[in-house]
């Protein structure tokens, strides 16, 4: 042995002296998990036909793995919204002028069109963070925190959820609870329900902002059934309480006999609405339950993922949803996935096209389309592939058509002849990319 | 009184079922993969429920139903 030979050993030696008593070696947790952060980013495209809203939209969600299974995930969106959305007036076969929502202008729209409101636009900015721990050997904490910011709307929430896991972790239980405090400020001040539309510059029906407090709980199962077979469902509970109404809504005033608005006149030398609009007015509470269910099924391969869900409110909505996706991959890192969505609802209690002047006036009403009867299809194609470095990249293209229609009894006189619920016809494009 | 008692009897039925059903840990090859997962892709099923949220009557189920948004 030559004395080089003899140094080298007493190095291995010390250093695993060293090793024995826990000096100079890193910490176990260290060793067995890596703190590392993961993103997950996308580009949206969403926009409606015939000049309706357009969303531009960016997230990310960046998720950073601590030691011991412990997760912090932060999330960053913002959308730049232009368009616009109809203001709930019905057609005429007279051009119609509107007040604009600020009080400081007007709109005319054209004879036979549907009443839309173009000052709609905004961007928004929504931030979340969350926080997930293991608590034991078979339960899972996690809490959170969300902010969102847009020119008239203010959102702060927080959230919390425990779930535990059973028998051999084939079954989980989970139950969460969240709040969300939000404040509108709508553009020149929320209007007094059930008023009309004002001349502009007349601002004596706007008041300041108004709040709105969201309550929600969610219980569910999740159970692993077979080897490719895994199924959950939830109950949910939502209660809203607070300013429910959308400032910017109207309902057309109209003849009882004839079906027409009703038109006004003006202050001379002033512009202003045309005809009788009147702001308006939903409960200032609504109670939603949900059911949901959802299967994930691996076929050779292929996975089918499956959802239903039903909903009911107070407000006398119920709805159905169908998701289903379907995932084929193709070669050894791409895959296709189609995706079919069914929705229908039935309408608010106090949904109405029109407030016919014949009638006592209603305490609520809404002409709102999204409160109306009607069914929605999505149909899409997902792309999906992996790149060299081992990153996922996928596009995503859907259309989305909502077809609406009004109870007959709330068709009065002219307004048969009309279509007073025209199709809505969106495309989604998604990009995203997870590195 | 009737109907608790029957709810319980359910629901031990049901929660006795779940017991039996299930796989081992070392046959969770499949169950592990990402498009197993409930949720496969978080900020795409984020886009969906805003944009749902935003045109429909409805909102939540898998998840929270929350605010969050001035446009419903």
């Amino acid at each position: 042995m030559n004395r080089k030979d003899s140094r080298s050993i007493s190095a291995t030696l010390a250093a695993a002296t060293c090793s024995l008593l826990g000096a100079g070696i890193p910490a176990p947790v260290d060793a067995q998990e890596e703190p590392a952060w993961d993103f997950n980013t996308s580009l949206l495209y969403y926009g409606e036909d015939d000049d309706r809203v357009k969303d531009y939209s960016v997230s990310a969600i960046a998720r950073r793995m601590f030691v011991d299974d412990r997760f912090l995930t932060i999330g960053l969106t913002v959308d730049v919204l232009t368009g616009a959305t109809p203001s709930g007036a019905i057609k005429q076969d007279v051009p119609q002028t509107f007040t604009r929502p600020s009080g400081d202008g007007a709109y005319t729209v054209a004879a036979g069109e549907l009443p839309l409101d173009d000052t709609f636009k905004d961007t928004r900015a929504a931030f979340t963070v969350g926080w997930q721990q293991p608590v034991g050997e078979t339960s899972l904490i996690n809490i959170g925190a969300s902010a969102s910011r847009e020119y008239d709307y203010t959102h702060i929430g927080l959230n919390a959820k425990f779930a535990r896991d059973f028998n051999r972790r084939n079954t989980t239980v989970s139950a969460g609870i969240a709040l969300s405090m939000d404040n509108l400020d709508p553009v020149g001040g929320a209007p007094t329900a059930l008023t009309p539309m004002r001349d502009v510059g007349d601002k004596s029906n706007r008041r300041g902002d108004e709040d709105k407090d969201v309550f929600d709980i969610v219980v569910g199962v999740t159970q692993v059934l077979s080897r490719n077979l895994v199924v959950q469902a939830n109950y949910s509970y939502s209660n809203s309480d607070g300013y429910l109404t959308d400032p910017y809504k109207v309902l057309s005033l109209v003849d009882g006999t004839t079906g027409d608005t009703l038109s006004r006149v003006p202050t001379p030398g002033v512009d202003g609405p045309s005809h009788q609009f009147l702001f308006e007015n939903r409960p200032d509470d609504r109670t939603k339950h949900s059911l949901y269910g959802q299967a994930k099924y691996y076929m050779n391969g292929k996975v089918l993922d499956a959802s239903y869900r039903f909903m009911t409110d107070d407000w006398e909505i119920d709805s159905h949803t169908v998701d289903l996706r379907y995932r084929i991959p193709f070669g050894a890192d791409r895959y296709f996935e189609p995706h079919l969505r069914f929705y229908t609802q039935t309408e608010a209690e106090f949904y109405r096209l029109s407030i016919s002047d014949s009638q006592p006036l209603p305490s609520f009403a809404s002409a709102d389309y999204r409160l109306g009867d009607f069914d929605a299809i999505t149909l899409g194609m997902k792309y999906g592939w992996k790149t060299r470095d081992d990153n996922e990249m996928s596009v995503r293209v859907e259309g989305y058509r909502q077809t609406g229609s009004i109870p007959g009894s709330q068709i009065i006189g002219s307004q048969a002849t009309r279509d007073n619920y025209p199709d809505l016809n969106a495309i989604i494009v998604q990009f995203g990319y997870r590195f | 009184m009737k109907r608790t008692a029957g709810l319980a009897a359910v629901t031990t039925l049901l929660c006795a079922g779940c017991s039996a059903m299930g796989i081992e840990p070392w046959e969770r090859d499949i169950l592990a993969k990402d498009e197993m997962q409930l949720t496969t892709d978080e900020i795409e099923a984020a886009t969906d429920d805003h944009i749902y949220f935003s045109k429909e009557a409805s909102s939540g189920g898998r998840g929270f139903g929350g605010g969050g948004c001035g446009c419903n």
